[in-house]
């Protein structure tokens, strides 16, 4: 393989906890990173090295699942065990706690913004999927709570333009959803996977939806226009990446500037797809481009490729460490 | 198998519940008896559990049952209480007891069936007859099963409503001393009761009104004044309730409608418009075949051969009538007709009444989970607006509750709805303060029994559900 993934930085995030998830800020500057120690990190590039830039603590009961941040880089979205959502506001070098969402029965397993930054999505292990709407005031009321699964929620996605949200469960089932006459609903059902659903992401259009197993494999799905016409959404799975993953696959991010899939699996591997250009876009092929066997010690939670730099990539493990990777095209 | 209870508990074919968390774990107690300390345990063939002592003497053990009571006094899950309600509250269950009035001389029971205006609604949406006319024929098809007496609780809501009435200008007038008087919430939803028990307990109970639903007061009328009519005992007297709603038979059970003397609950048995037109279908019979029937005026709201309704809500037209009663008492302006300004979305809507620029009275309702949420957020955060509530688990209320009869193939939910209301809206309404068989029984019985017992009558309590603090519901 010409290409590779060569190792940018090791931080020790969270001593002694796990590490839950990353994500980028959406200028691709700081990194948010979150654990077992209900604490969230902040990163920033100072010269060749990130650094801790602070420590939001005290927001959290209990470990912090996942951190999302919004659409203008401003506010932070936290989703904790302690069945709480927090939502925090940058201010001057830190940030400060501006409100908790209240609500879910149980652990909110994901949090995640619409790319309106109008609209926040949680999701929990009580089965509920919830929309939040922000208003100019910093107040944050539900829009709707929607009961389409059959078990635990383990995440939710936004479409990168329209507001169509999706969500993986427990259930082995990937559910859509679109706001349908004063409520949203959930328009199509994916039913494929043998296992609980990790992780989704969307490719930069929209149009596809990559999903990660427990069953140790990454499906692609495609939307086509419904036959039907009117009614349900459809959505088509197209590829299956079996083989590839010894464990569960815990997370996958589609890179929105180079199209590359990455994934984080619990054989402690990051692993990096790309697609066959040539192929038929109804039976898209991917192929292995890159990995890392030993990415880390223990099982890797969480991939988040940068939003701006392309190749740059973070990712985290159940030891506590971040990596940040850079994927190295051909070319170079 | 598919749950049925609605509003924020949990329905069929509306997305706006709390799912339960897990399965049941609640600790059971068990009368252990004196005996020899060492046994064994055996299972038989027919899979009943037998001790077998040292001796070899044998002994059938008892199952641990969870009764619907110990289901409603835990935080657990609450879809346990739904199979030991179908073993109490179902229409096999009423055909059980009228079978049993036709085989036996000797424990005969006076059989009362109270109607609801939305299950009356629903029924004649789904064979196509007036409001009045499904009330009609619904009286036919009970009398022909054996039932005694067939009432309306339109006529039961004229209570709940006069009462609500009252208490909303007395918590008003004690705002000033009493931080908890106002917003006050209303209470006839049972799905919205029990999940402001289970989850937000002391916090939130002062603030809902303490008037009994239309069931309720309907129970004290049956097995209360009816039964002393009568010359019954109430446990004489089987009350059967017909409801949109699968969770009225959760507040049914509720231990605060147990008749402890008499050992007998106030309404015996709740069955759903659902479960009334499966009825139908297992006697094949249609409210199309049968022939009306006059209608039983004692405890029913009705002019001539017509059901009277109230105006408001389908939900039972709280915010309406307290809203112009209030305005009127407290400030002297009589409001003909309500503006009801939409919200966020269609189930949340508020109507003021300004005066000169100032706001005297701000009413809201709040329909669904996602608008119960705000509400309760709201409250918590101290930033409520409103000094009333009418507050319903069901989208769109009561006639779009969980136990309606349900949409037939090919037909549109959304459409059947709009006819179920429809159909609702088209009863005449009364004013309950025009009811003079209510002001009588105000007078005569209310009055004789005093004060006190009157408030126990029309009035109820609820509790806080402490959260169970052991290992098996400890959430991972």
């Amino acid at each position: 393989m010409k290409e590779a993934l060569s190792l940018v930085q090791r931080l020790n995030a969270h001593p002694d906890s796990r590490c839950w998830f990353v994500s980028w800020s959406p200028s691709g500057t700081l990194l948010a990173s979150c654990g077992g120690d209900k604490a969230i990190r902040i990163w920033g590039r100072e010269g060749d090295s990130w650094i801790c830039k602070s420590v939001l603590e005290d927001g959290h009961q209990r470990t912090v699942r996942k951190v999302a941040w919004s659409p203008c880089g401003n506010y932070l979205a936290s989703a904790s065990f302690d069945a709480t959502t927090c939502i925090w506001k940058k201010k001057n070098d830190g940030f400060e706690s501006l409100t908790v969402l209240e609500g879910h029965e149980n652990e909110v397993k994901c949090v995640a913004w619409a790319p309106s930054g109008n609209l926040l999505a949680t999701c929990s292990r009580d089965k509920s999927v919830w929309v939040w709407e922000v208003d100019e005031e910093d107040e944050y009321e539900c829009v709707t709570v929607v009961n389409s699964h059959t078990q635990d929620v383990k995440h939710v996605v936004w479409h990168p333009t329209l507001e169509l949200m999706a969500s993986a469960s427990y259930d082995n089932n990937i559910c859509i959803y679109r706001e349908e006459d004063d409520d949203w609903e959930c328009r199509a059902t994916l039913k494929g996977h043998t296992s609980t659903v990790w992780s989704l992401s969307f490719d930069a259009t929209g149009q596809r939806l990559a999903s990660c197993s427990d069953d140790r494999t990454v499906k692609i799905w495609k939307e086509y226009p419904n036959e039907a016409g009117q009614g349900d959404l459809s959505w088509k799975c197209v590829c299956t990446l079996s083989g590839y993953h010894g464990r569960t696959v815990y997370d996958i991010a589609w890179c929105r500037l180079t199209g590359a899939l990455v994934t984080a699996s619990g054989d402690d591997s990051v692993r990096v797809f790309k697609e066959d250009e040539s192929s038929d876009p109804d039976q898209p092929v991917f192929s292995l481009a890159a990995q890392v066997t030993k990415a880390h010690n223990q099982d890797v939670n969480c991939v988040a490729w940068n939003p701006k730099e392309a190749g740059l990539l973070a990712s985290c493990s159940d030891n506590g460490e971040i990596a940040i990777w850079r994927f190295q095209e051909e070319e170079d | 198998m598919a749950s049925n209870f609605s509003g924020v508990l949990q329905l069929t074919d509306l997305d706006d519940f709390i799912t339960p968390s897990q399965g049941c774990v609640k600790p059971v107690k068990i009368e252990k008896k004196q005996g020899a300390s060492v046994a064994k345990i055996q299972i038989e063939d027919d899979g009943s559990y037998v001790q077998v002592n040292q001796d070899g003497g044998k002994r059938k053990l008892e199952k641990a049952k969870i009764t619907l009571n110990d289901c409603l006094a835990c935080s657990g899950c609450i879809t346990s209480a739904e199979s030991v309600l179908i073993t109490q509250q179902s229409h096999e269950e009423f055909f059980k007891v009228l079978r049993n009035n036709k085989d036996n001389a000797t424990e005969q029971k006076v059989v009362v069936v109270s109607v609801s205006p939305q299950s009356r609604a629903s029924l004649a949406a789904h064979f196509n007859l007036s409001s009045s006319e499904a009330g009609r024929r619904l009286t036919t098809f009970f009398k022909g099963l054996g039932v005694h007496h067939v009432f309306d609780t339109s006529f039961s809501r004229t209570f709940s409503l006069l009462e609500s009435q009252r208490e909303f200008v007395e918590r008003l007038q004690r705002k000033e001393q009493d931080s908890k008087a106002l917003p006050m919430l209303t209470s006839a939803c049972p799905g919205w009761i029990c999940y402001a028990e289970k989850t937000h307990g002391e916090f939130i109970l002062p603030y809902i009104s303490t008037t009994r639903s239309p069931q309720q007061m309907m129970g004290s009328l049956v097995k209360g004044y009816f039964a002393d009519q009568q010359g019954l005992s109430p446990h004489q007297i089987y009350h059967v309730a017909v409801m949109p709603c699968f969770d009225k038979k959760l507040e049914a059970s509720r231990s605060d409608f147990y008749l402890d003397k008499a050992e007998t609950r106030e309404v015996d048995c709740v069955i759903t418009s659902g479960e009334v037109q499966k009825m139908l279908e297992e006697e094949h019979l249609s409210l199309n075949d049968l022939e009306p029937a006059a209608l039983d005026k004692m405890f029913s709201s009705v002019c001539g051969n017509e059901f009277l309704s109230h105006a408001g809500s389908g939900s039972g037209g709280y915010l309406h009538h307290v809203f112009t009663y209030a305005a009127k008492r407290l400030f002297g302006e009589e409001v003909k007709e309500l503006k009801y300004k939409t919200l966020r979305n269609k189930d949340f809507q508020e109507v003021t009444l300004e005066k000169d620029g100032v706001v005297l009275l701000s009413f809201a309702s709040t329909y669904g989970f996602r608008n119960i949420q705000n509400l309760v957020q709201k409250l918590k955060r101290g930033k409520m607006p409103y000094h009333f509530v009418e507050v319903m688990a069901c989208p769109s209320g009561c006639l779009n509750g969980g136990g309606q009869v349900k949409a037939l193939p090919g037909q549109n939910p959304k459409e059947l709805l709009k006819k179920v209301e429809e159909l609702y809206m088209a009863e005449h309404s009364q004013l309950p303060e025009d009811d003079t068989d209510v002001a009588e029984l105000y007078e005569t019985w209310l009055h004789s029994l005093g004060e006190e017992k009157a408030k126990e009558l029309l009035h109820t309590h609820y509790h806080t559900v402490e959260k169970m603090i052991n290992g098996l519901t400890m959430k991972w």
